[in-house]
């Protein structure tokens, strides 16, 4: 086994983990809300940017914008659609919802784009670097690079801007935004524009790796909850850190054990934390820092 | 000169329960009415349904007039940009926001009424502020943490202060002080409405007092002609009593 290219493709794969997550951090953290609908607009961003390249010949870095911005709108329709149970807390009938609109959301996909695999590729993934044992591409590069920017951005986001105080105000009590003159409803719409954004950016950027299906959203949104939980749920460093040690362990266990029983393990992993540690996964006001 | 405060066959209940019923009430610019009462006589009921704000969800009929516009069934967030400005019993600031976070998180419309207090004015009137400015709202005594309250409600230019019992919680020579930075600020010409179950600090400071008793108003006027009414004595205390 080649340790050092092992231990790179565990980053890489670690970054990508993390940028999925992360909209899904800022929405439990801040929000106290879920989506579980979450991997199907990763889905339905990779088509989107398929889409128009095929169709248009737009250059990727074209494309890239454009399912950003179409899936933060999908976002905020989302919040819109679902406001009633956003602002009152009721989770487990979102949780259901949003079920509900991801599948309604692969269903449409599967019957705009047909059930075969395309691929979208971006020209990156030509451009390959080669350092002593190890190699990857510039594709690999820009990810972990871009996720590293997006969540030192959300942290001095939430940290140091005006906006973001008014983000860690919906955390941490609900009515009292009110009496600050905000209005609750689009600080969420915010949020959950960004969790579509950022989600979607993380399908641009991850998705011309591997082949892609309407069928692959909800591998993305059960890794996304491991990382989400792992990390302290909604907790931005702490995601950042539960995605980059989910690639590595993932990649070494795929090397050392069995590629077959890789999401099986994380699931053990899973299943540990959650008894062990269960007081970790009470979210904290201060989950910013 | 018309009233900034009119309140008209006011009533909230919860579930079924009726629990204010207030036929009149008025609370003229430049002055301090206080609600006095008894633990659960309905004064927060009272004076969150002003603000059209409650951790419940509590049901709201009748007029409430603000310089004689009506502003029943506004939602809060937009009341209080308008001016009508509140301080929640308990917790009244965000624990996890410094104090000069939660001192610049409001927002205010340009027509919010009320007079502009800069970030230096609120360090003047609260000096133990300016030396907490980067602590958080969760690590301030209790003294600290009703200054910020009120001195975040400042900020927003407040065209109507309502304040529900600010001095819950406090040393009594914290809450003299409270309540005369309030009297000063009213003689400045702030409106309040203050919601106080220390009979005795409210009429120290208040120019004009309503006794609630079980949602009802039972006795209102001047502080002058309120201090003999044996209503007023007995509920006074009654207060001490408790």
């Amino acid at each position: 086994m080649n340790v050092a290219q092992q231990l790179v493709n565990g980053i890489i794969i670690g970054h990508a983990y993390a940028l999925v997550a992360v909209g899904w951090t800022l929405l439990l953290g801040a929000a106290r809300l879920v989506n579980f609908g979450h991997g199907q607009i990763y889905m339905v961003s990779a088509f989107i940017a398929w889409w128009v390249m095929s169709t248009t010949g737009l250059p990727y870095a074209l494309a890239v914008p454009l399912a950003i911005l179409a899936s933060a709108a999908l976002g905020a329709i989302m919040q819109r659609l679902f406001l009633r149970l956003t602002l009152s807390q009721d989770l487990v009938n979102l949780m259901i919802a949003t079920l509900g609109f991801g599948q309604i959301l692969e269903g449409a996909a599967g019957l705009a784009f047909g059930p075969k695999p395309e691929t979208f590729t971006s020209p990156l993934q030509a451009i390959i670097f080669t350092l002593g044992p190890v190699w990857f591409t510039a594709q690999d590069t820009l990810t972990v690079g871009a996720t590293i920017l997006v969540f030192l951005g959300l942290y001095l986001v939430l940290d140091r801007t005006r906006f973001g105080a008014a983000v860690r105000m919906v955390a941490e009590d609900p009515p009292l935004v009110a009496l600050y003159g905000i209005q609750i409803s689009h600080v969420y719409i915010s949020i959950f524009a960004f969790e579509g954004a950022a989600v979607a950016f993380a399908a641009v950027l991850i998705a011309p790796r591997t082949p892609i299906l309407t069928s692959m959203g909800f591998e993305q949104v059960v890794m996304t909850f491991v990382v989400v939980v792992l990390g302290g749920i909604g907790s931005v460093g702490g995601s950042y850190i539960a995605g980059l040690l989910l690639g590595l362990f993932t990649t070494f266990f795929s090397a050392l054990v069995s590629p077959a029983y890789t999401t099986a393990s994380i699931f053990a992993l899973l299943i540990a934390f959650m008894v062990l540690r269960p007081g970790k996964l009470a979210a904290s006001g201060n989950f910013a820092r | 000169m018309s009233a900034r405060l009119q309140v008209r066959n006011l009533r909230v209940a919860y579930d079924r329960n009726l629990a204010v019923s207030i036929e009149h009430l008025t609370v003229e610019p430049g002055t301090l009415a206080a609600v006095i009462g008894a633990n659960g006589a309905g004064k927060s009921t009272l004076i969150n349904a002003i603000a059209n704000w409650s951790r419940a969800a509590p049901r709201l009929s009748g007029e409430i007039l603000i310089d004689d516009r009506a502003v029943a069934g506004k939602p809060a967030d937009l009341l209080a940009r308008r001016g009508v400005v509140l301080v929640p019993e308990g917790r009244g600031v965000f624990m996890g926001l410094t104090v000069e976070e939660n001192l610049r998180a409001g927002l205010s419309a340009v027509n919010a009424g009320g007079k502009t207090y800069s970030l230096a004015d609120i360090y003047t009137l609260f000096p133990r502020l300016r030396e907490r400015g980067t602590t958080p709202g969760g690590s301030l005594s209790g003294g600290e943490r009703q200054m910020l309250a009120i001195g975040r409600a400042l900020r927003m230019a407040p065209r109507l202060l309502l304040l529900d019992e600010p001095s819950i919680g406090l040393a009594p020579r914290l809450v003299s002080l409270l309540l005369e930075t309030i009297r000063a600020l009213v003689d400045g010409g702030l409106t309040v409405f203050l919601v106080e179950q220390n009979v005795h600090a409210a009429m120290a400071v208040a120019d004009s007092l309503y006794l609630l008793e079980r949602g009802r108003v039972v006795a209102s006027g001047s502080v002058a002609a309120m201090r003999d009414d044996p209503r007023i004595i007995e509920a006074y205390l009654g207060a001490r009593d408790g």
